[in-house]
């Protein structure tokens, strides 16, 4: 699938800056983002540092390697990449992002390249180089679908990840998220809405209500049950933002009875280390699993949430254990499992609109969870549409990679990022768009908003809460109750 | 001539071989065993095998992604790669010439497919080259060595057509011959050093590509300690 290049007006609009001038000036840096006060001596040279230090105890010099070996600059990536697509600037060329980093490796960390650059005195790290890396590597959304398309197996997107890893170590990285990450590890909420726990017990009891008077039947929200059989992580902003998955998602543990419970100790699955730093990532992935091991829960359950999925699926092992590390879910997997096993039943005549559903790339572009949604929902959706391309190879919602959470570049997002998806979604005719992640909800909506597409959004247990069949035996008022309480009236 | 003929495809290809092949041995050997120390690091030793065989098999054998983007220039790719291989490797005369410098031989092709692929492989080159000159992103991405390497496998190619299928006078035969055997020697050389390495290194891509996603256990810890940031806020 291809799109048409923005206009030069819309270009305006999508890299406008919204940082004062000053900041640009004291930081002497022009990125689109908002960042700390950091310092800005001899940043070539904290950056070699930096490099230096996350190569002696990383396992990226094997791919460093491997790929100055390999590149062929065949440009099958660049016809992937919805954001070059978008801008038509060649400087958005994944293997031509990837060489900013790889250009510097070879210089400073191959025989070669240090032999070479003496001899001619040339291609020292520069700030020039720092500040193009430094724009290039955010205008990412990190979707990693050039990889697939790669014929040398280049890993553009771990080169995106590993440069902004190496920037934030020299205090380059999205205000946003920094703050964000600094309230969940050492903040006194603990997570990265600062959402406090009365706070959270307020609004579960809330929606527990909500869910009586709306169904009739009795569905809590566990807390702090120890021995459950999994430990809830949503996107902690679910909390306050998408009240309808999670009771989506009590409904379908109540349907089935089986025992999931809410850490008051910690209950935000959110991890955007995956998106600027490994240290970061490693420090709230522990979280996870020291909350599951408090509550001595059978294993970690992520909420509909693509980048903590999957950073908790692929980390936890990593980080907390090996082969004896906590067994990790998605609450899809969960949902898909006792479907299939007969222990939820879905109405098929509720949803009769026509219902297409996103692939969240940190689910699909491993193959991980793919078919198990689109089983749910065409077995209660009348009408359901696929999109081209989709699956492992599908088409990135525009704000991957951590963006979306920076609301300072939400034009670029949504004129350039999302542009390309907000075509698919349109060609796709559908009324009701599936998203079953925190981040591709966020953005999306605000691609429907700025794009103008005819559909609304929600997530996969939001609608599947509308068709979710109790058996009577739940019900707090009988069915003959209530036809005495409405004669009554 | 005779003795500078003879020097070419005598001493001076077996050196290009071994140089050739001593290379490749020596890149492939430094993956496979980076490969290992990686998995030593790793916090997660597990590694899913059927995705990496399934995407290494994928593009071992590139057909499944062609039309995908870019598929004339795939399929030019592809065809041109055909080429590329089985030409230097099963041409009788090349088999001949592997024999007497290594020793030992195989099954050529039947003749008349040197006529075809022989021409084939050198149209498709210089579509490759039109294409990385003339398609914009790729223009733009492509290093000096992109565009000469392509320019450098059409010297043996159109040099051997010559010697092989056209007519020309005995002087002219040697002339042309020894371009050709030169310009092939000197690429085996040239295969370890650049680009072309991934001849050897194209198997291990997707192992190394998942294996690099297998970050070491406790890194926080240590790279606070080398950067000098223990205790530093977040």
């Amino acid at each position: 699938m291809r799109t048409n290049p923005i206009t030069p007006e819309e270009r305006g609009k999508a890299f406008a800056t919204q940082r004062k001038p000053e900041a640009l000036k004291k930081q002497n840096l022009d990125v689109r983002y908002h960042i700390e006060d950091f310092d800005t001596n001899d940043r070539p040279g904290r950056f070699l540092e930096a490099f230096a230090a996350i190569l002696k105890h990383s396992n990226y010099k094997m791919a460093l390697d491997h790929f100055i070996r390999m590149s062929a600059k065949c440009s099958r990536c660049a016809t992937t990449c919805q954001v070059y697509q978008a801008t038509g600037d060649p400087k958005d060329i994944p293997c031509y992002r990837s060489e900013l980093l790889l250009s510097v490796y070879r210089r400073h960390f191959t025989l070669g390249g240090m032999l070479k650059g003496r001899l001619l005195g040339s291609g020292y790290l520069t700030d020039e180089k720092i500040q193009e890396m430094a724009d290039s590597f955010w205008n990412c959304t990190a979707c990693r679908r050039c990889v697939l398309e790669c014929p040398s197996g280049i890993d553009h997107g771990l080169i995106t990840h590993l440069g902004r890893y190496i920037l934030s170590e020299i205090g380059i990285a999205p205000r946003a998220l920094v703050v964000s990450t600094r309230e969940q590890l050492e903040g006194k909420s603990g997570n990265t809405s600062a959402v406090p726990v009365p706070a959270l017990i307020d609004t579960l009891e809330f929606l527990e209500e909500d869910m009586l008077e709306e169904k009739n039947v009795e569905i809590k929200f566990p807390i702090d049950v120890e021995g459950a059989d999994y430990v809830f992580f949503p996107a902690v902003s679910d909390f306050l933002m998408e009240a309808e998955t999670l009771m989506g998602i009590a409904a379908v543990f109540k349907a089935t009875g089986d025992k999931w419970t809410t850490g008051t100790g910690y209950f935000d699955g959110i991890n955007y280390g995956l998106f600027y730093s490994d240290r970061i990532l490693e420090r709230v992935v522990k979280k996870l699993d020291v909350e599951t091991k408090r509550l001595k829960g059978k294993a970690i359950l992520i909420g509909e949430f693509g980048h903590a999925s999957r950073s908790a699926k692929y980390f936890i092992p990593t980080y907390c254990g090996g082969k004896d590390a906590l067994p990790v879910i998605n609450i899809m997997e969960y949902t898909h499992k006792v479907w299939k096993e007969g222990r939820l039943k879905l109405d098929p005549n509720i949803v009769t609109q026509k219902v297409a559903y996103h692939d969240p790339c940190n689910l699909a572009r491993q193959r991980w969870i793919i078919d198990q949604p689109r089983e749910l929902l065409k077995a209660f959706c009348k009408n359901y549409v696929e999109m081209t391309p989709s699956g492992e190879d599908n088409i990135c919602c525009g704000g991957g990679g951590g963006t979306v959470s920076i609301d300072e570049v939400r034009p670029y997002r949504t004129t350039v990022g999302g542009k390309l998806k907000a075509d698919q979604i349109r060609k796709s005719g559908c009324e009701i768009l599936i998203a079953p992640c925190a981040n591709c909800k966020k953005q999306l909506k605000e691609l429907i908003e700025d794009q103008k597409l005819p559909c609304e959004l929600m997530g996969l247990h939001d609608l599947l809460y509308r068709a979710i069949i109790f058996p009577d035996s739940m019900k707090v008022k009988k069915a003959d109750e209530s036809e005495s309480s409405a004669e009554g009236i | 001539m005779e003795s500078l003929l003879e020097f070419a495809r005598g001493p001076l290809f077996r050196f290009s071989i071994i140089i050739m092949i001593l290379g490749l041995a020596r890149l492939f050997a430094l993956d496979l065993y980076s490969i290992f120390r990686a998995h030593q690091k790793a916090g997660d030793k597990s590694l899913p095998w059927g995705l990496i065989i399934s995407r290494s098999i994928e593009w071992l054998f590139p057909v499944k992604r062609i039309a995908h983007n870019r598929p004339i220039y795939s399929i030019f790719s592809i065809l041109f790669h055909i080429g590329l291989l089985l030409v230097p490797l099963f041409l009788y005369a090349h088999i001949q010439l592997w024999e007497k410098g290594i020793g030992f031989s195989w099954p050529a092709l039947p003749y008349s497919w040197d006529y075809w692929l022989t021409i084939s492989t050198i149209v498709f080159a210089v579509l490759l080259i039109i294409g990385r000159i003339f398609n914009k992103s790729s223009s733009f991405i492509s290093r000096k060595q992109d565009f000469l390497w392509p320019v450098l496998l059409l010297i043996p190619f159109v040099t051997g057509f010559v010697c092989s299928h056209l007519s020309v006078s005995p002087s002219n035969y040697q002339f042309f011959m020894l371009i050709h055997i030169l310009s092939g020697d000197m690429i085996f050389i040239l295969m370890p050093f650049t680009k072309i390495a991934h001849c050897v290194l194209m198997p291990l891509s997707q192992v190394i590509c998942t294996l690099a996603w297998k970050f070491p256990a406790e890194t926080d810890d240590k790279i606070c300690t080398t950067l000098n940031k223990k205790g530093a806020p977040v």
